[in-house]
């Protein structure tokens, strides 16, 4: 892109207020952002994002590379923590708690969210302890639970009938879209309140992405999810609400559909027709 | 628009170049010197290495093969027997030369004046006052290898080279018929147990009551020092050890009358030597070790010897100030010294690292910090011994003596140097390695398999216990074996605070507590510095020099060839199939 549109771009985000048309899912909202600005060392990477998370409803994020899609989900379970040099401002609510309290306990608030992340990261143990990890580390000490809990969510993520017979090798041995699968097992293992998934999809096949979305589409309801992705498609056919998102700034967010179909806002129209991304 | 400007003009530019000069990678910039550099580095490296391996092992490996005995006779009839040990060429004074032949006269001449001369192993240092003896070549009439020369290894005086002469059983004089023969076997067999159960008696019962007598006069002395000498409760404790020194004298007298009768039998039971003078010299059998034919050995009875003695330098204790007999000692102290160094060194620099890498605020303080722990690294071990004896044995050794101990004052107890004291001085020595390699190790678990732990409700410390200590073990193993290897070989600092030349008894034993933390120990490489410089006669100790080096390293090769296999385990676990 040249450099005179990339500029003129910015200011056209700046000065243009963030369109709202939010889908309600009658149950509230789960995670409230309000205001919230990010730093990395020097370079803002979130300008002012302001948005709510319904409760109980599928919400994707979308928006070209590079936008601060995974920077915005890794700030609602404080995954951003361990950032070196990063300042926040601004506040994020769970329920009405504000997660960066002083007195906040964030292992309880991990506890209570599943996070499944852009690269699959299993952990150097069996497939078995993986996915038992967030109960291990609960002190959950039952087997029949323990084995049960394996199975349920490793059906769910749609890896069961791989891996039912090699439980116990090491899950470093599987291929990458297993271990991505691995990684979303372990993220709903433990019954999370809300899911955050960032791109779960990106490495796997039509099948797989098939029954993950089937997956998303289960918990929707019982469970609230936030899904980073960059096939628009998908988030067409999993999400109730979308937020695109474009150089760290919150452009429109609303019922997917409105998004996707009629979306308000002009930048929205050119990336999701695909005129620019 | 300049950027347009310039590929319009940059076609031209080059046609002109191309005309003009034909480019060429000359062999510098080919990095071809620097190359050759690089291998010729390498290669002089390796050959130094090689070179001393080859050195120390050809020696060492050769030590315990049996040579022939040769009968030098020389020309003005002297008789010379033993164990050619070494050549070289040496120049022959003014008289010497006046003295020879003119045939030999000549040859030296023709050698620039050089002679060459052998060094004999004579043995029987007791009957010739020396062990070697030089003798040139111009001085020899004839060489022989008489068969019925016998080479004896014996428990004191060193070898005797010669012949036997006759034996007694229980005071009855045998003629001696061959070292097969069944009585002379037997005789020596008996003798060889005799001789254990006596050390069995000593070490054994004599032993204990000599413990336990130890151990009641201390009570009575606590008592002494906390009550005070006009207290009931010392007089209670003197008539105690008035008591119980009834029942240990007794005890004491037993044992020892045992081994005065042992002793009897053992001096009815002796061997008549003669060495090639035709000197005699009557031992008792059993300060016997081992006896052959040197000139008439098969290969099998040489394979035989060749094996029992390394047999019995590894599973022995040493003779004749170290330079014969076995290193189990040493080996048994430089073992449970390691083991005590990684014991301390593993947890102490592990925690280290941890809290350096994964707790500490990453500021200057910790950057000075780890700047310090590199710089550790290269102080002097001396330095480490030094302070390990002001430190740990004088100070800490010492308030523990005035605490726990006070009965055993003024013989200090930790209050001197030990093997508690030398693995931690080594632990010092060594912390640094274990630090530096686990700092690695954690700093190279991905972010991502925090991450994941984390998100999945883990506090950092699970995380620490489950993902990444696991996940840098292989780099933590490496840093223990890096730290074993270096704390192992290190002699040094130990001379200072705990290795002596002969330890009367091993860090471990059947007194309780079992384990002598405070004991001094032998060290195999305080062995090679005792032997080869330190001993009676160094020419005699060089072979155990090259033995025990042999041995040395051999130990540091397993110790690492364990560790590394270990650790390549852990590390297979750890690979993954991705790409
Ligand atoms: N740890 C970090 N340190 C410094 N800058 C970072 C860091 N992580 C992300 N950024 C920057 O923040 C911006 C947003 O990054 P983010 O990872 O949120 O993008 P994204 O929308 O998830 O992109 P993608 O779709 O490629 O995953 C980028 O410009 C990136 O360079
Ligand atoms: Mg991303």
């Amino acid at each position: 892109m040249n450099s005179n549109t990339a500029v003129a771009a910015r200011i056209d985000t700046a000065t243009q207020p963030t369109v709202y048309h939010v889908k309600s899912g009658g149950n509230g909202t789960v995670v409230a952002i309000n205001d919230l600005c990010l730093w990395y060392g020097q370079t803002q990477a979130l300008h002012n994002v302001q948005m709510t998370v319904e409760k109980g409803l599928v919400t994707a994020l979308i928006g070209p590379s590079g936008c601060g899609k995974s920077t915005l989900l890794r700030c609602i379970n404080r995954m951003n923590d361990l950032v070196d040099g990063l300042k926040i401002t601004g506040e994020i609510r769970l329920h009405d708690e504000d997660i960066y309290a002083r007195t906040a306990d964030v292992i309880a608030l991990r506890k209570r969210m599943g996070m499944v992340f852009q690269k699959p990261n299993p952990f150097p143990m069996s497939i078995y302890e993986n996915v038992i990890y967030p109960l291990k580390v609960d002190g959950v000490r039952d087997k029949a639970l323990l084995e049960e809990t394996c199975e349920r969510a490793l059906k769910a993520a749609a890896l069961w009938n791989e891996v039912k017979d090699r439980l116990n090798q090491s899950a470093l041995g599987m291929s990458g879209g297993q271990q991505q699968r691995l990684c979303i097992a372990r993220a709903i293992a433990a019954d999370p309140e809300v899911l955050l998934m960032d791109e779960p999809c990106s490495a796997l096949d039509p099948i797989a992405t098939a029954k993950i979305e089937d997956l998303i589409n289960d918990l929707a309801g019982q469970y609230t999810v936030v899904i980073v992705t960059h096939n628009m498609q998908q988030a067409a056919r999993v999400s109730d609400n979308t937020a695109f998102m474009y150089l760290g700034r919150l452009i429109e967010y609303g019922e997917t559909e409105v998004v996707f179909q009629i979306p308000k806002s002009s930048k929205t129209q050119d990336y999701v027709t695909g005129r620019f991304g | 628009m300049s950027a347009m400007a310039d590929t319009i003009h940059m076609p031209a530019e080059t046609s002109a170049m191309s005309t003009a000069t034909v480019r060429r990678t000359d062999m510098r910039s080919r990095g071809e010197p620097a190359l050759w550099s690089l291998g010729g580095a390498l290669a002089i490296g390796i050959i130094m290495i090689l070179g001393f391996l080859a050195l120390v092992f050809s020696n060492g490996v050769a030590t315990f093969i049996p040579k022939p005995i040769i009968v030098v006779t020389g020309i003005d009839g002297t008789v010379t027997a033993g164990e050619p040990f070494r050549s070289e060429l040496f120049k022959p004074t003014a008289e010497e030369l006046a003295a020879l032949s003119p045939e030999w006269q000549a040859r030296i001449k023709d050698a620039n004046g050089y002679a060459n001369r052998t060094l004999y192993r004579l043995g029987n240092f007791d009957i010739y006052g020396e062990d070697f003896r030089w003798v040139p070549d111009f001085a020899v009439a004839k060489f022989e290898q008489p068969k019925n020369l016998i080479f004896v290894e014996r428990a004191e005086w060193g070898p005797f080279v010669g012949t036997v002469k006759s034996f007694t059983i229980d005071g009855a004089e045998q003629a001696f018929t061959g070292l097969g023969a069944t009585a002379f076997e037997k005789a020596h067999a008996d003798a060889r147990d005799r001789a254990a159960a006596i050390r069995k008696l000593e070490r054994g019962q004599i032993g204990a009551v000599n413990h336990e007598l130890e151990q009641e006069r201390l009570k009575v002395r606590k008592v002494e020092i906390s009550a005070g000498k006009t207290s009931a409760a010392y007089k209670a404790a003197q008539d105690n050890l008035a008591e119980v020194s009834v029942d240990l004298q007794r005890r004491y007298d037993a044992a020892t009358a045992d081994v005065t009768k042992l002793r009897e039998v053992d001096a009815r039971n002796t061997l008549t030597l003669a060495e090639i003078g035709g000197r005699e010299k009557t031992i008792p059998f059993s300060a016997l070790v081992r006896a052959y034919a040197a000139n008439d050995l098969s290969l099998a009875q040489k394979v035989g010897v060749y094996f029992s003695r390394w047999a019995e330098f590894l599973s022995d204790e040493p003779r004749e100030a170290n330079t014969e007999g076995g290193v189990f000692p040493a080996i048994f102290g430089t073992a449970a010294m390691t083991l005590l160094m990684v014991l301390v060194v593993a947890p102490f620099g592990i925690l280290t690292a941890l809290y350096l890498r994964e707790y500490a605020k990453q500021g200057r303080l910790v950057a000075f910090v780890r700047i310090s722990v590199n710089n550790l690294a290269g102080v002097p071990s001396i330095v480490y011994g030094v302070f390990g004896l002001g430190f740990f044995a004088y100070v800490l050794g010492g308030s523990i003596d005035a605490l726990f101990y006070p009965e055993r004052l003024p013989n200090p107890t930790f209050g001197t140097g030990g093997l508690l004291w030398s693995a931690l001085t080594l632990s010092l020595l060594t912390v640094p390695v274990v630090i530096v390699a686990t700092e690695e190790a954690l700093a190279a678990v991905p972010r991502s398999m925090r991450e994941g732990s984390l998100a999945c409700g883990a506090s950092k410390w699970q995380t620490i216990r489950y993902i990444v200590l696991p996940r840098a073990m292989p780099g933590v193993m490496t840093g223990i074996i890096l730290a074993m290897a270096r704390g192992a070989g290190e002699v040094a600092p130990l001379m200072l605070v705990g290795v002596v030349k002969l330890a009367p008894e091993l860090p471990i034993d059947g007194f309780f507590p079992y384990v002598h933390l405070e004991r001094s120990f032998m060290h195999l490489g305080f062995h090679i510095f005792d032997v080869g410089f330190q001993s009676r006669n160094a020419e005699a100790g060089k072979p155990m020099v090259f033995v025990t080096t042999v041995l040395l390293i051999a130990l540091v090769t397993l110790v690492n060839a364990t560790a590394i296999i270990v650790r390549s385990r852990l590390k297979k676990r750890f690979a993954g199939s991705q790409f």
